[in-house]
């Protein structure tokens, strides 16, 4: 099943074998480019190098051709800010300074950046014969909005044919534009009207059902899938919206997914979106994105739910933290990961791992889901179990399953982030991937030489015996002599009556005895200042 | 005092005047601009009249607007009749026999263009009795600045809509804190909440218009 398929199954609310994936990624692409949003919003070229560019990082199931909400209003006159990480804003309203609704005309496919969008459309369409395209199409209220200015809110009460009058127009807009999108290769048209938040239900019916109800059946008679996109807070109009009868309904973090999902399958339409924007793709980690990914796909559950950011994805939101969310998409079981991690009480205890891995024998640790019955991570213990022998009883292993208190302590002590984890002596060593045996044995290997190097070094220290020439130091070093045959630790014993060296450790009394150790700490990568603060402390 | 008690519906409903075909159900009943020149006329005092329908009026909408149970147009509507009944109050906040709580300046930082939340929790304080000075949309610092100057002892709030102009809304509040410390300033808009309030040194965050009035009102109780 092509990614297209999997999603047009959701979109009939049909049962999915894994969560489609429509990340909404507008002027954000023009970030993965290096361009303005104004340079990405304007160029054709642009928008499909960015189109590449987000297809090749997010593997995603469908996503928009383009996101901007003004594309319409600027058709129709009204004046836009450019801006460099944001979509255009409409700054003047054409209806609130003397045009009149009879003088506007329905943009035709050169009007404005209509030919730049569709242009771009019909190319990346069949650039992706497999991905669904979503045609983005302002709806109408959000459009009036823009034609009229705030004043609409007031004239919805005071003047209710003028607005009905004017919502038929910008329907008929809405309609038009979304046959310029079908023709131009979208199987996907999205009605997206964020400003019906503002209003409630008996306006949203009484305004915006009619308009959107006629436009949703006329995409229906084309034979494409039609989404109903709000941002914003629009729990009281969910039911409305599911009312106009688009196959989809799409939402932002301001309304409780299991809401929409009780709604909107009860009334045989699918739904998405929902992932948090600001705080999570956007100032989040990757980590942080996975895990909300993963809450949404199994609050949303297989059918019917296709996982999409709330609304349009900000221009600097990290392109990591999309990917993540495209890993745990297509990897059930780094989803399942997640989940046990999830689920493990936060008052996790974390060990002292200051001196791990300083024995004599090198220890080789495998983090795991559970060997025995994830497939990754039994390949991984198996790797490490086979090449143990190969070291004679130098090298000893152990699991550390994540299932359990003990593995999770364990993870959180060494910072480990990903599942299954190699770490040789406490440090991580292989991450995810399972490593070939050469690649194993060599890593080990390298570790048995360090700690062999240590060993020679720790070994370069020497004893001084510091004296008069009347002391009689005979006794002195007979006990030095003895202590280390009993140690098996055999030192270099120096004896000296130079001056320099009573004043450079401030003897007072003789004899003395000095020891000076000589530690090899780093070589040939620079250690942070915080490691070497830590080997200083132990001065 | 049943003409105050109809007033005061009148801003809760968003009746304007008796031609107003809003609400339907009050069609052809005296509005906002009858009422306040009858009871003016009638010998009820302005800070009567403002303490006992208008702010009452606007505590409901603010109240029910954080509910969810009315939206911005309905809003909008008793901000209209509120303003129509303030027209008339209006010489006597001059003279001083009406006092108001304090003066707020209100404005959406530099670099965003969005003004509905703005516009929403101006009039909803107002209509609480504060004093409100709009610097509009694109705010620039100074202009917040010259405000606070003008008007020593305001209370000052920032709305940014953007998370792009979320960087401004702090470099605002730091500049205001550095030059008047002692300035209360309040952030709201979509993107805020409490944590970025905290980071970048603001005083109050509300997700509501009506949480900002319940905060001004306990700093002037």
């Amino acid at each position: 099943m092509s990614s297209k398929e999997l999603l047009f199954e959701a979109l009939k609310v049909g049962k999915t074998s894994r969560t489609p994936w429509v990340p909404f990624v507008g002027c954000h692409a023009g970030s993965l480019i290096g361009v303005s949003a104004s340079e990405y919003l304007k160029s054709e070229e642009n928008i499909i190098n960015g189109l590449n560019e987000a297809i090749r990082r997010y593997k995603p199931d469908g996503i928009p051709v383009v996101f901007d909400l003004q594309i319409e209003a600027e058709a129709l006159g009204c004046q836009l800010a450019w801006a460099d990480d944001n979509p255009p804003a409409v700054i003047s309203h054409p209806l609130s300074e003397g045009v009149s609704l009879s003088d506007l005309k329905i943009p035709d496919k050169n009007s404005g950046r209509i030919p730049i969008v569709l242009q771009a459309t019909k190319k990346i369409c069949k650039q992706y014969p497999d991905i669904a395209f979503y045609g983005l199409v302002t709806g109408p209220f959000t459009l009036a909005l823009h034609l009229l200015g705030t004043d609409i809110f007031m004239q919805m009460l005071e003047n209710p044919d003028y607005i009905n009058d004017l919502m038929n127009f910008t329907g008929e807009v809405a309609k038009t534009m979304a046959d310029y999108y079908i023709d131009a290769g979208c199987d996907v048209i999205a009605l997206v009207d964020p400003m019906t938040s503002q209003i409630d239900p008996l306006s949203f019916q009484q305004f915006v059902t009619p308009q959107a109800t006629r436009i949703f059946e006329h995409i229906r008679s084309k034979n494409k899938f039609s989404s109903f996109f709000v941002c914003g807070n629009a729990q009281q109009n969910i039911e409305a919206m599911c009312d106009c009868r688009p196959d989809n309904i799409s939402i932002d973090e301001n309304i409780p997914l299991d809401y929409v999902k009780s709604i909107a399958l009860s009334k045989g339409v699918s739904f998405g979106g929902n992932m948090r924007l600001t705080l999570v793709l956007l100032m989040g980690t990757p980590e942080d994105a996975q895990r909300e990914a993963l809450e949404c796909i199994e609050l949303g559950g297989d059918t019917g739910y296709i996982l999409s950011p709330g609304c349009d994805l900000p221009m600097h939101t990290p392109p990591e933290n999309l990917e993540a969310v495209a890993q745990i998409v297509y990897d059930e079981y780094q989803r399942s990961v997640i989940k046990t991690l999830k689920e493990k009480p936060s008052n996790i205890e974390t060990y002292d791992f200051k001196d791990y891995g300083k024995g004599d024998k090198v220890i080789v640790d495998v983090i795991t889901l559970d060997s025995e019955s994830c497939a990754p991570c039994q390949y991984m213990v198996e790797a490490v179990k086979k090449v143990t022998p190969y070291f004679e009883g130098l090298v000893e292993w152990r699991e550390h399953t994540i299932k359990k208190m003990e593995g999770v302590s364990f993870m959180s002590s060494l910072m480990i982030r990903n599942i299954p984890t190699i770490c040789i002596d406490g440090k991580i060593a292989f991450v995810s991937k399972i490593p070939p045996q050469n690649e194993l044995i060599a890593a080990i290997q390298k570790r048995i030489n360090e700690k062999f190097k240590q060993k020679i070094y720790s070994s370069h220290a020497e004893i001084t015996l510091i004296h008069t020439e009347k002391d009689n130091i005979d006794e002195w070093k007979k006990v030095i002599e003895k202590a280390m045959i009993e140690t098996g630790k055999f030192l270099k014993v120096n004896t000296t009556t130079d001056n320099q060296m009573f004043q450079k450790f401030m003897v007072t009394k003789t004899p003395a005895i000095i020891i000076t150790k000589h530690t090899l700490k780093a070589e040939g990568e620079l250690p942070s200042v915080e490691v070497i603060k830590e080997w200083l402390k132990t001065i | 005092m049943e003409l105050l008690e109809q007033l005061l519906k009148c801003i809760e409903f968003g009746k304007v005047n008796k031609n107003a075909p809003y609400p339907p159900d009050m069609k052809g009943q005296d509005g906002a601009e009858e009422l306040t020149q009858i009871a003016l006329s009638n010998g009820i005092s302005p800070q009567e009249i403002l303490q006992n329908a208008l702010i009452p009026g606007m505590e409901r909408v603010g109240v029910k607007f954080r509910e969810n149970k009315i939206f911005v147009p309905q809003v909008l509507m008793s901000a209209k009749a509120m303003h129509a009944s303030m027209s008339f109050l209006k010489p006597y906040f001059s003279s001083g026999e009406v006092k108001r709580k304090g003066t707020f300046v209100i404005g959406t930082v530099a670099g965003d263009l969005h003004d509905i939340g703005k516009n929403l929790v101006s009039m909803i304080i107002e209509g609480n009795g504060w004093e409100v000075i709009d610097l509009g949309v694109d705010v620039k610092t100074d202009k917040f600045v010259d405000a606070i100057e003008k008007n020593p002892g305001c209370i000052v709030g920032l709305s940014a809509l953007l998370t792009t102009t979320m960087p401004n809304m702090e470099s605002t509040v730091r500049k205001i804190k550095e030059l008047y410390p002692n300035t209360i300033v309040l952030v709201g808009g979509a993107p805020v909440n409490d944590d970025f309030r905290a980071k970048i040194g603001a005083d109050f965050y509300s997700p509501d218009p009506q949480g900002a009035v319940d905060y001004l009102n306990k700093l002037v109780a």
